[in-house]
């Protein structure tokens, strides 16, 4: 079986995570970025992969807890240890098999040798070493990464991102095989949370943004905090919310929507939160409210209808005119009139890169193609959510 | 330009900006911990949001402290203590317990409890950190620094109030200097010949020395 990161989204495009190299989850100083590596760490053991995790400013106690507040039980894998950095530098005895302190570096060289040769994969808390052992520990991490490239065995590094010096940052950079940014949408507080491949040298991948939020038991989910369905009156917009969602309620009067759809989605590994609006024109300002706070929307359209995509396009104009990416779900081509697509988009006078996607919401046909073509323009799109280190 | 309110100044002729970062320097005993705490409560009741670092005491200790005027929607606390010495804590919503060398858990704790403050409309918040000392028994200077130099930037971007308190005597003055670096100003103490004293000092002002009476509850001018 092969490795892998464990974080949604980052598998489909890393597609593994191969022996002898090292992978460096580059964490923001105000983000809570370690459960990435966590989650590295205990996919990799149910895999059936021997993995062991330094620890050097918490307590192998504190580890085992913060694992287990993501689900992970990781005390009922024999293939995990923990080494333990920590007890010996604040004067407690180590219950560790693999124990050391970090403030005698040759103590802690021969120490390291031995878990790489005998452990898969290892977890580095590398800032946490540099802190505690000084910038000269950086050589050392060097040679533990060096060391495992050359036997075979694969690195996870968590570095957070202080105000290290310049030799530092880039001897990260330089030891790492794959980079993976953990970053925070900084604002007069940090609004949100993201993370983004910035390099892996076994695959040729593009950059890329993706926001998550940590879920205890769940650990790191990608999301999308707010995707918008709009469209015109009977066009079938509650219907997609309840065909594509795990969960969804409707305030409905006399079988149409009179307030809000709400649907939440896990889907590929992102948590996404769907409000449907009503259709009629006098529930408009609630559908400009609503456009302000979503980072993208699903036109739904009544194929059999063409009469009704004026007002689909005036729908739409109010929503985005703050930029926000969308796709038009073209609904009922179960029914025997519906128009094609590509004459809805012909007479709707869409741009030739909005995605018109075939669907039947009652049947549920096609409505997870209007999520993926919608994930492909927020998350995937090109030239765009470039990560830089 | 906001200013805290007079009333809950303690220092005459003292106004601390929004975004202050302010060190509170004193030998043991001389008051420091009493005047962060009581200067963190009158703040807390005149609406103002409250996140206090505690590496000293529990936070139980200071809910307990607190008494009445402890709301867990407005006061936040980030225990380093519990953890230290249980390894188990269970965390609440406003309760997070780290361990003292965990700056990383440390710092996005006090981030979140930012943003917590802010998604609810309370923009005034005053931090208390009490206190660098014990951090930097386990840690080296460089390494407090990088992390103050994160956390004081935070505070002046979001226009909190800081307190951060030094113990006198422990530290050289290499130390010293270099934390000054990253404050505004200091609030100082001083016993001399039983009593104690207080004052302000920062590249634009140094107040005359203040006789202070020093009780379980709060700090006042004599």
């Amino acid at each position: 079986m092969k490795a892998v990161t464990g974080i949604p989204v980052l598998d489909e495009v890393v597609e593994e995570f191969p022996e002898s190299k090292t992978l460096t989850y580059w964490i923001d100083p105000e983000v809570e970025g370690n459960a990435f590596a966590m989650q590295t760490i205990y996919t990799n053991l149910e895999r059936g992969f021997k993995c062991a995790y330094v620890t050097v400013t918490i307590s192998p106690e504190s580890v085992i807890s913060e694992f287990e507040e993501f689900g992970w039980e990781v005390k009922e894998f024999e293939n995990f240890e923990i080494v333990d950095l920590y007890s010996s530098y604040v004067g407690f005895p180590s219950k560790c098999k693999y124990n050391a302190n970090p403030i005698n570096l040759e103590e802690v060289e021969v120490l390291m040798k031995k878990v790489l040769e005998k452990f898969d994969i290892v977890f580095l808390p590398a800032s946490s070493i540099i802190d505690v052992c000084g910038e000269e520990a950086l050589r050392c991490i060097k040679d533990w990464c060096s060391l495992a490239k050359s036997i075979g065995k694969r690195v996870v590094l968590s570095f957070v991102a202080w105000p290290y010096s310049k030799e530092v940052k880039d001897g990260i950079i330089e030891i790492s095989n794959a980079l993976v940014k953990v970053g925070g949408i900084h604002h007069r507080v940090i609004l949100g949370y993201y993370y983004g491949l910035v390099k892996a040298d076994w695959k040729n991948v593009k950059s890329r943004a993706i926001l998550f939020k940590l879920v205890r038991p769940g650990g790191v989910r990608a999301y999308i905090p707010k995707i918008l369905v709009t469209g015109p009156y009977n066009a079938g917009k509650s219907s997609f919310v309840h065909a594509i969602s795990n969960r969804a309620v409707s305030v409905d009067r006399l079988g149409t929507t009179v307030a809000l759809d709400h649907g939440h989605l896990e889907y590929k590994g992102f948590s996404i939160d769907l409000f449907g609006t009503p259709g009629q024109e006098r529930f408009d300002p609630i559908l400009r409210m609503l456009g302000k706070e979503a980072l993208g929307v699903i036109l739904v359209v009544d194929s059999t209808k063409p009469e009704t995509f004026p007002r689909a396009k005036q729908m739409l104009e109010s929503v985005t005119h703050f930029g926000l990416p969308y796709v038009v779900a073209a609904n009922k081509q179960d029914l025997p009139n519906a128009l094609p697509p590509e004459e809805i988009k012909r007479r709707m006078v869409l741009p030739n890169d909005v995605p018109v996607i075939p669907i039947s919401a009652v049947k549920g046909e096609g409505v997870y193609k209007v999520i993926d073509a919608l994930l492909d323009l927020l998350i995937w799109r090109e030239g765009e959510d470039e990560l830089e280190i | 330009m906001n200013m805290v309110e007079q009333k809950y100044q303690l220092i005459p002729g003292v106004e601390l900006r929004k975004g202050s970062n302010v060190m509170i320097y004193g030998p043991t005993f001389s008051g420091k911990a009493m005047f962060a705490k009581s200067t963190f409560r009158k703040l807390i009741n005149s609406n103002y949001g409250g996140i206090y670092v505690l590496t000293r005491e529990t936070a139980e200790q200071l809910i307990e402290w607190l008494g009445n005027d402890y709301n867990p929607n407005k006061v936040k606390i980030i225990d380093c203590v519990t953890k230290s010495m249980t390894g188990e804590a269970k965390d609440t919503a406003s309760i997070k317990r780290v361990t003292v060398m965990d700056l990383t858990g440390i710092s996005a704790k006090i981030s979140k409890f930012f943003e917590e403050f802010w998604r609810s409309g309370v923009k005034d918040v005053i931090l208390v950190f009490d206190s660098l000392s014990t951090l930097l028994m386990y840690l080296n200077i460089q390494t407090v620094f990088r992390f103050l130099h994160i956390l004081t930037g935070r505070v002046k971007m979001t226009g909190a109030i800081a307190f951060y308190i030094v113990e006198e005597g422990m530290h050289d003055e290499k130390t010293i200097v270099t934390l000054k670096q990253l404050f505004n100003g200091m609030i100082e103490f001083k016993e001399e010949n039983g009593k104690k004293y207080v004052r302000f000092v920062s590249s634009l002002v140094k107040t005359e020395w203040f006789e202070i009476v020093v009780d379980e509850n709060s700090v006042v001018i004599a």
